[in-house]
């Protein structure tokens, strides 16, 4: 009881985008590794559920989501990666998410992304924003080491299949990702960094992917998976869609973005997927936060890893 | 000796941080400044921490901030006004530094420590340290020393005022124009200072220059000082100096200076009185509705009302209300909006016939526009209208822009109107709103949303607040319970806490016999979720029904719902059977 009125204390503080001090977020991620450790690669997850895609640090706007989808816990939500780097309040955007999972284990998912990697966030912002924040390099270090403990994919009632990037040409079935030791830095390639890379695309088999990192793999690829692992959906994030949410393959994978006006400039909308018990499925397209929604503006002109 | 080291200890800490090398830890040092003070004794904050905190005014901008304004407040902790003089020094040199916000702090903290000075402390640190601020070589610090003649001059012997009058004026003719701004901004401070003779010839003509002068930021900050001196000033004297001023910016060539004149016009008006605001501001007002700049109209828009009403005359509302019609169907959103949200503050002026005949037509064209903010607003003032001619008039316009709003894509839009409708409710009344806008607010129940579900249920509740308990159990109730099977959790949800806010509202029978039913089955819902929601939602029927019937539905319900597989079900059914029993204790 003491420690779960401390956490909603931490939640609350998060929420009005407040960080935490750096020997509360050591406490946290120590308690969140508990919990993530016994989550699986493929981590089981009971509708209804709401699916959320990529937020990359864009803390009002993930706000904003909460006032479309409804707050955690009173909803169930599966965040498929990508919480940091890009925008102005990535440390903000990730503690709020992880403090919520440790509040409430049963009620949201987060899923590994390819920026929740140690590479990745010393480039577009993640560190810097530490640094900024912290004065050292500590708080990074203890996120970064989470994230090595984030699950690769959930599996909604055994028939929606979700994960950040898409398909790996190593990986025919779900068990095949249930093996991976993925307690480690996402690897330049394999399997572990295909599930977090890849895009889907419309061609036959497989493609290089641009990214230099995944691969491209064609509508048949998709189905061959569902129908190997008994899956109807795949649902993942990854890609910017200026509608929020795109359909593909005669609807048998969906990418699911939501960081409206993505880095401040895009113009895109947002999306998130909500499940009911039925698995009903229906998309809430939302907007950025209007300005009065936000904080003061950050003094400091916008850093220049900007797109 | 122990003991006193033991108490000296938590402020050897902060003055250890004052030196820290983390910035965080050297502002938390900084903010607390007073503690250290007190510890330190007044003696040895004079002697030591004030030429050590001067020593550091090199530090990071946000430590300077909170040092400049800590100070302010530090007269009693050197010793009182006596030694108030030991602070200018470090003021004097952060009222220097790049950094504006720290500058304008020192300057605001200079101007409460020079209130408590001696005159001979004035005299001899006060006014030598705004000279050398004056004759700054940097500007920075000439831009500080403008803020700071409004604590000095009253002060000052009349032998030395002259001088300081000169400064001034040195001050609003500086090459720089960052100078003569804040010559500009702070000259009607200064004026309220300085002895009325003086006013009259050499101030008014500094403003009279400033008001002239090429950059329009600095004429922008002058106009603002418009309406300060026009009080100060004899109503003669204001007619004679600054009317020509006010009507002569009205037509600036920047539209900036001219938005500022729509700001501030209406003060202006007030300070010459209505009968010369109606013949000679009026006209000039007129033009600023007509401006070209969209900023402007806005600006001069939003003041119709009260215009209209402080000249309160035919001949003037005759004037504006021609324009006011060209408004309703401005190019600019804004603008409309701007009016939308005043008008009906013009039909007291104009009397009934003349409301409906000139304004409704212009209100019923703003509850049509095509821009919802513009609507939004004409609904916001809609007790204004009910106040004038009353609202049958209006109420078959009203409908279609109150449905049209519900239905509007941005759910902002919608919560917005949502908002109103309470006010709406009391203004409609009871029959009409059953008629026309009874299904509106349970088909938001329903909305995509999950704030317009949760405005939508506080919504009933503030219904039935107006309406009252009858007319909340026969229409609204019956209707929320024939929603609790949706095949959707999220609609279920929503009727739980429809139900749990319109309890304290409904008879003990209703509350009983209808509701408490519906919620406690609703624990044995598949989705935990809806489980938990049931558990938390408890606790607002605990206060309202008897123990007989906590003891034999409420708690049986919990106990089960405490021993569900799921934790957080668990818990919340937790909380709720322990407020029951803290209920019992009481």
């Amino acid at each position: 009881m003491g420690s779960s009125g401390d956490l909603d204390r931490m939640i609350e503080q998060l929420q009005r985008c407040e960080i935490l001090k750096e020997r509360e977020v050591k406490t946290l991620c120590e308690k969140a590794v508990e919990i993530l450790v016994e989550e699986s690669n493929v981590q089981k997850v009971e509708a209804p559920v709401t699916i959320c895609g990529d937020i990359h640090g864009q803390f009002y706007d993930l706000k904003e989501l909460f006032k479309v989808g409804g707050d955690c816990p009173t909803i169930n939500y599966l965040f498929m990666g990508d919480f940091v780097d890009r925008g102005f309040y990535s440390v903000e955007t990730f503690l709020l998410l992880l403090a919520l999972k440790v509040r409430y284990p049963d009620r949201i998912y987060l899923i590994r992304g390819n920026h929740e990697s140690r590479q990745i966030t010393q480039v577009y912002g993640f560190y810097d924003e530490c640094l900024r924040k912290y004065g050292s390099a500590n708080v990074w270090r203890y996120c970064t080491d989470i994230f090595d403990y984030l699950s690769l994919s959930a599996l909604i009632d055994n028939r929606i299949f979700c994960v950040h990037g898409g398909l790996s040409p190593s990986i025919n079935t779900l068990d095949q990702i249930r093996t991976i030791d993925r307690k480690q830095e996402v690897p330049h390639d394999g399997a572990m960094c295909d599930l977090l890379w890849s895009d889907p695309d419309d061609i036959d088999g497989w493609g290089l992917s641009p990214r230099g990192a995944g691969y491209l793999f064609g509508g048949d690829v998709c189905t061959q998976f569902n129908q190997n692992n008994k899956v109807e959906l795949i649902a993942r994030a990854h890609q910017l869609v200026m509608e929020g949410y795109k359909w593909m393959f005669n609807d048998q994978l969906v990418t699911v973005w939501s960081a409206p006006n993505y880095c401040y400039r895009c113009g895109n909308v947002a999306a998130i997927l909500e499940l009911d018990e039925h698995l009903t499925k229906s998309f809430k397209v939302f907007e950025a936060a209007p300005p009065e929604a936000r904080g003061v503006p950050a003094k400091k002109p916008a850093p220049d890893y900007f797109l | 000796m122990d003991s006193e080291t033991d108490d000296l200890y938590p402020i050897a800490i902060l003055i250890d941080e004052l030196k820290n090398e983390d910035i965080q830890l050297r502002l938390n040092s900084i903010k607390r400044l007073g503690t250290i003070a007190l510890a330190l004794g007044e003696e040895r904050t004079r002697s030591e921490l004030i030429p050590f905190l001067h020593e550091n005014t090199d530090d990071e901008d946000e430590v300077l901030l909170a040092m400049a304004e800590e100070l302010g407040n530090f007269v009693s902790h050197v010793g009182g006004p006596e030694y108030a003089y030991t602070l200018l020094v470090p003021l004097e040199t952060l009222s220097t530094v790049e950094e504006t916000v720290v500058r304008d702090k020192a300057v605001e903290s200079l101007g409460k420590v020079g209130e408590v000075l001696s005159e001979q402390h004035t005299v001899q640190y006060y006014i030598p340290l705004l000279k050398r601020l004056a004759q700054g070589e940097w500007f920075t610090s000439r831009v500080s020393s403008c803020g700071v003649f409004q604590t000095a001059y009253p002060r000052a012997p009349p032998n030395l005022r002259a001088e300081l009058r000169s400064m001034f004026q040195a001050l609003c003719h500086d090459e720089t124009p960052m100078v003569r701004r804040s010559a500009a901004q702070k000259l009607g401070k200064f004026a309220a200072k300085i002895e009325k003779e003086f006013v009259k010839g050499e101030i008014m003509t500094l403003f009279t220059e400033l008001t002239q002068d090429d950059q329009d930021s600095v004429r922008l900050l002058a106009v603002e000082g418009c309406a300060a001196f026009g009080k100060l000033l004899d109503k003669d004297d204001c007619v004679q100096y600054v009317l020509p001023i006010v009507q002569k910016f009205a037509q600036d060539k920047s539209w900036r200076v001219r938005y500022m004149v729509a700001n501030q016009l209406y003060e202006l008006c007030e300070s010459v009185g209505p009968e010369l605001a109606k013949q000679d501001l009026v006209p000039a007002y007129v033009k600023l509705l007509k401006d070209n700049e969209a900023e402007v109209r806005i600006a001069a828009a939003g003041k119709v009302a009260a215009m209209c009403k402080l000249c309160n005359n035919e001949q003037s509302v005759g004037q504006i209300l021609p324009v006011v019609k060209e408004l309703a169907n401005d190019g600019s959103q804004h603008v409309r909006a701007a009016l939308a949200s005043v008008i009906m503050g013009l039909a007291p002026v104009l009397g009934k016939a003349a409301t409906i005949e000139q304004l409704v037509p212009i209100f019923l064209a703003l509850l049509k526009d095509e821009w919802p903010d513009v609507r939004l607003n004409i609904i916001s003032k809609l007790d204004h209208v009910n106040q004038v001619i009353g609202i049958d008039l209006l109420s078959q316009s009203l409908l279609p822009a109150i449905v049209e709003l519900a239905e509007d894509k941005h759910w902002r839009i919608r919560l917005a109107i949502i908002e109103y409708i309470p006010l709406l409710a009391s203004q409609l009344g009871v029959a009409f709103f059953d008629e026309k806008l009874g299904s509106l607010c349970m088909g938001w129940l329903q909305d995509q949303v999950y704030s317009i579900r949760e405005a939508a249920s506080t919504n009933l509740k503030r219904l039935a607040e107006e309406f009252g308990s009858e007319w909340a159990q026969t229409h609204l109730v019956p209707s929320i319970l024939g929603m609790a099977k949706n095949g959707n959790y999220l609609y279920r949800m929503t009727v739980l806490t429809c139900l749990a806010l319109l309890a304290p509202f409904v008879s003990t029978d209703v509350c009983c016999n209808s509701m408490l039913p519906v919620v406690l089955s609703a624990a044995k819902d598949r989705v935990p979720n809806i489980k938990f929601n049931v558990a938390k939602l408890t606790q607002s029927f605990i206060p309202l029904v008897g123990s007989a019937v906590i003891d034999s539905s409420i708690r049986p319900c919990l106990l089960e719902l405490n021993s569900d597989p799921d934790s957080d079900v668990r818990f919340f059914a937790g909380q709720a059977l322990a407020t029951i029993e803290l209920q019992k204790g009481a």
